[in-house]
């Protein structure tokens, strides 16, 4: 069932890794939908048509609970469970669009939007950007906030370059170094709003365990971490998919 | 005949000289050549009077305090071995009003025995809780513990039994006792005082809760900022160990229990079970998303049980006299006894262990004796960093988990700060924001970015920017934070800043009559 | 792939900054009385931190060799917590706490004070080397706040008079 329907819907994410189960029926904006037992709400959303916008989450790597961007509605359940780690089950009735939920991505996404250049975001495309149409939110409020968008960029590796003032700390890059490359190259150094990407101890990604696979490159939602292929004539433009 | 004096040896008693105290009075009873036996106890809990020396006389214990070293000779030629008048006498010990009112059942034997001797806690009942579960079965010690009604003292009021039964029910082995002794919220140190003070209490907990579980070993998560407690649990499990009540098998019973202490590294974040987890397995402090719940999945992946420490501590009288004992203290929803501990600016601070039901005012002005200041009380926060902030018009509501929540408040670990009139509101928001950006674990967005923006928009509003337009972006970022954070931090930081902008606007500059936006 | 595969840890194109040999050999009773523990990783650090008074960077790679984790799991770790330092502090450690009820007593106005006779910040040294101030938030000496804590030892009822005078027992004592 898994793979008859990724041939259905090629080059879309599901959002977290497939399952292998019975039949799970429920509901997600009104459509009826099945998915594997073990299958997270995200998958449930995307197999039905109705995505849920999602940052944290990719289907490569087993959900993670972050960016909060993929809340939703789920009948006689308190509050705004994340689909990426809220497990499909029989009956369940699943709401993706309502003012409320929008109200509350809108929120989340200006601050992501509050500590990210603001000169990409019409600009160049990634996940973010798509993320961004889909929410319909371009701008945030926050004025002269503390960012980190003085941050130098890592340009060591010969194959790929990391802007550290595109980091959204989604962790997908560490997550990927972790699970599908089993290096464990990357971290995070400190917390909080210093939360901050590194290899190693803080070396250049040259320097460090890193092994230059690009699992990370592939991960990353927001270019930060990105090809140095996509630049040309040392202007960065990336490739629209409507391009 | 020989005299016993009592000095405390709790950390806060120790902050005030209680040791130089102690060694002025075995000092002057030598040059005087009485013969008196200093003992180290553990605190009474009344620590504005700190350090308190009781002195053990045929009318019973009769207390001085707060009694400094220098204070030591006049004692002595005032009579004091005698209890006899003092400037300092404090009188028969147990008519104190502080103490007299109270209802003691986790702090029972605060202030009378020596935190570790054996032999002194089970002559005041110690022990009997774990005989008796020894000689149940564990599915009925989950029982007592459920028909005790005991709710986590840590904060959250989850019915520990259904806990204990979740993990008893809990398929996987080993399975593990965790104690939360984290204590981090400001105000609260009851968690401190019965590691410092009744070890024992806490361990015999633990032991009945792996009993009834199926758990063989514990953990006690411990903050590196209590150093003392770390020494004395530590040395309370060594001497269980040589008395055969932990070990492969307990009192010959056949069940193993043990445990060992670990020490946190400055995170309060790992006062949350799961970061306190991840903690545990020598991870960074992260939040894991639940479910799956720790008692089903927790440390290392099998079922645990995570405790409180007076949770745990409150465990072993509810096997000694039973759940129903217990029960029979409290009001609606919540059973039993609350240690609270008055802090902050409060003239008589220290523990007041109550059934639920008593009142804040009652609290403040009848046990805690209104501000140390003297000046009058202007805001009190009740419930840890993440609590809101009462006014005056509030202090009449009972502490219990239903009746501050209606209020959106909370009764929290039972911390209770009192601040007076002069304490700027915007500036006590401002703080509540930047605390939950200090500590924030930085894995979920409306955490980690918002907290700092909370912090930014309140400081504008105080300087006078925008006021209108930042409020309401504050209010709209609360709502954020409150509905989509991943774990409490995140989503009660918001509690403490509504609620000093709904009854103190004036401090921001804000027009009064301002209800807060809708937060669900 | 999952970290129990057996993959050979990369070294690294450099394994990273080393310890000296008297220093390697002042870790390495550490990480054999830890050795086979689970969690181990926060007990080793803080016997690490008491035996050198900070976590070398040199250190990271031989722990994490100890416990088949990479420098970045170890890194991540250290930098987490704030307890842990990658450098050495001053020969003093005060902590001030600047919790609510320290605050509700008068914390701001203390360590306002401290600062200006340290000449330094909370989370800095002093010039001469002698004492660096930290902020903590709680000590659970909520009872007599304000509270803190003096290469540690607890201190209750704090006044600036009495820091000041434990400072300057503290550096005479030396």
């Amino acid at each position: 069932m898994w793979s008859e329907l990724r041939n259905l819907r090629e080059g879309v994410d599901l959002g977290t890794p497939p399952r292998d189960g019975a039949a799970v029926s429920l509901t997600v904006d009104g459509k009826p939908v099945t998915a594997p037992a073990g299958s997270s709400v995200m998958v449930a959303a995307a197999l039905a048509r109705c995505p849920v916008p999602k940052l944290c989450a990719t289907d490569t790597l087993e959900a993670f609970g972050s960016c909060r961007m993929c809340l939703v509605e789920i009948q006689g359940r308190k509050g705004f469970p994340a689909a990426c780690t809220t497990l499909v089950e029989p009956g369940m009735v699943v709401t993706t669009q309502t003012a409320r939920l929008q109200e509350l991505r809108k929120g989340v996404l200006e601050l992501y939007l509050s500590d990210f250049p603001a000169g990409d975001v019409p600009g160049g495309w990634s996940e973010l950007h798509e993320t961004m149409q889909q929410t319909g939110v371009t701008t945030h409020p926050y004025v002269a906030g503390e960012n980190h968008l003085q941050a130098a960029v890592d340009a060591s590796n010969p194959y790929f370059l990391f802007d550290p003032a595109k980091c959204i700390v989604c962790s997908r890059c560490v997550r990927a170094c972790e699970d599908i490359q089993g290096t464990f190259a990357l971290t995070i150094e400190g917390r909080g709003f210093q939360s901050k990407v590194v290899a190693s101890q803080g070396e250049c990604f040259l320097d460090s365990e890193c092994v230059s696979c690009g699992a990370c490159v592939q991960a990353c939602p927001t270019h930060s971490l990105v090809e140095k292929s996509l630049f040309e004539g040392g202007e960065y433009r990336a490739q629209s998919p409507q391009a | 005949m020989t005299i016993k004096v009592c000095v405390p040896r709790d950390a806060t008693a120790l902050s005030l000289g209680a040791d130089a105290t102690a060694r002025a009075i075995a000092a002057e009873c030598q040059r005087l050549r009485q013969p008196v036996q200093v003992v180290r106890t553990s605190s009474r809990g009344l620590f504005w009077l700190e350090p308190f020396v009781e002195v053990e006389t045929p009318q019973g214990r009769v207390g001085y305090g707060p009694v400094e070293a220098e204070d030591v000779p006049g004692l002595f030629a005032a009579g004091f071995l005698q209890g006899s008048a003092h400037q300092l006498a404090q009188g028969n010990v147990d008519a104190i009003p502080f103490l007299a009112r109270q209802e003691r059942l986790c702090f029972a034997r605060a202030g009378l025995t020596d935190p570790l001797s054996l032999a002194e806690y089970e002559a005041h009942r110690g022990l009997r809780g774990l005989r008796n579960a020894l000689g149940m079965s564990p599915a009925a010690v989950v029982e007592e513990v459920v028909d005790s009604g005991l709710r986590g003292r840590g904060g959250a009021g989850f019915p520990t039994g259904i806990k204990w039964r979740t993990v008893a029910g809990a398929l996987g082995t080993p399975k593990y006792v965790v104690v939360n002794a984290d204590e981090g919220d400001s105000g609260t140190y009851s968690d401190r005082m019965v590691m410092e003070g009744d070890p024992f209490v806490l361990l015999e907990g633990m032991a009945i809760a792996g009993y009834a579980t199926g758990a063989s070993y514990g953990y006690v998560y411990l903050r590196s900022e209590y150093p003392h407690a770390a020494r004395v649990l530590n040395q309370a499990i060594a001497t269980l160990r040589a008395a055969d009540w932990y070990g492969a098998s307990i009192q010959g019973s056949g069940f193993a229990f043990d445990a060992e202490v670990r020490i946190g590294a400055g995170a309060y974040i790992c006062g949350e079970e799961t970061a306190l987890l991840e903690s545990l397995e020598g991870k960074r402090g992260m939040i894991r998303y639940k479910p799956p719940l720790p008692a089903i999945k927790g440390l290392f992946g099998q079922p645990t049980v995570v405790n409180n420490v007076v949770s745990l501590a409150s465990v072993p009288i509810i096997l000694d006299r039973g759940g129903k004992y217990y029960a029979d203290f409290g009001m609606g929803r919540s059973r039993g006894t609350l240690p609270i501990q008055l802090a902050g600016n409060v003239k008589r601070a220290g523990l007041v262990e109550k059934a639920f039901g008593v009142t804040l005012r009652e609290l403040i002005e009848d046990y805690g004796g209104g501000t140390r200041s003297g000046r009058p009380v202007r805001a009190v926060q009740v419930g840890g960093p993440l609590g809101a902030y009462f006014d005056q018009s509030l202090l009449d509501l009972p502490l219990d988990y239903e009746a501050l929540a209606a209020k959106k408040g909370m009764v929290g670990h039972g911390g209770i700060v009192v601040f007076d009139d002069t304490v700027d509101m915007a500036e006590q928001a401002r703080y509540a924001m930047e605390f939950c950006a200090v500590e924030s674990c930085g894995k979920c967005t409306p955490c980690r970015i918002g907290s700092t923006r909370g912090r930014e928009l309140i400081e504008k509003i105080v300087r006078g920017e925008n006021v209108a337009r930042n409020h309401r972006q504050l209010l709209a970022l609360c709502d954020v934070m409150v509905n989509a954070s991943l774990c409490a931090l995140g989503g009660m930081a918001p509690w403490p800043v509504l609620s000093a902008l709904q009854y103190f606007p004036g401090d921001f500059g804000l027009p009064a009559g301002k209800e807060p936006a809708h937060v669900v | 792939m999952k970290k129990d595969a057996v993959i050979p840890r990369p070294a690294g194109r450099r394994g990273g900054p080393t310890l000296a040999a008297a220093d390697a050999a002042k870790l390495q009773p550490i990480l054999d009385r830890w050795a086979g523990v689970p969690g181990s990783l926060l007990p080793i650090l803080h016997d690490v931190q008491a035996a050198f008074g900070f976590v070398p960077p040199g250190a990271v790679g031989p722990i994490a060799a100890a416990l088949n984790r990479s420098r970045a799991e170890v890194h991540g770790v250290i930098s987490f917590y704030h307890d842990f330092r990658q450098a050495p502090r001053g020969r003093h450690l005060l902590k001030l706490c600047q919790a609510e009820s320290c605050q509700a007593c008068g914390s701001r106005e203390l360590t306002a004070n401290v600062e200006r006779a340290l000449g330094c910040r909370l989370g800095e040294t002093s010039a001469d080397g002698a004492v660096t101030l930290e902020p903590v938030y709680c000590l659970g000496n909520c009872a007599v706040s304000p509270a803190a804590m003096l290469d540690g030892e607890l201190l209750g009822r704090v006044t600036a008079t009495k820091v000041h005078r434990l400072l300057q027992q503290a550096r005479s004592a030396r």
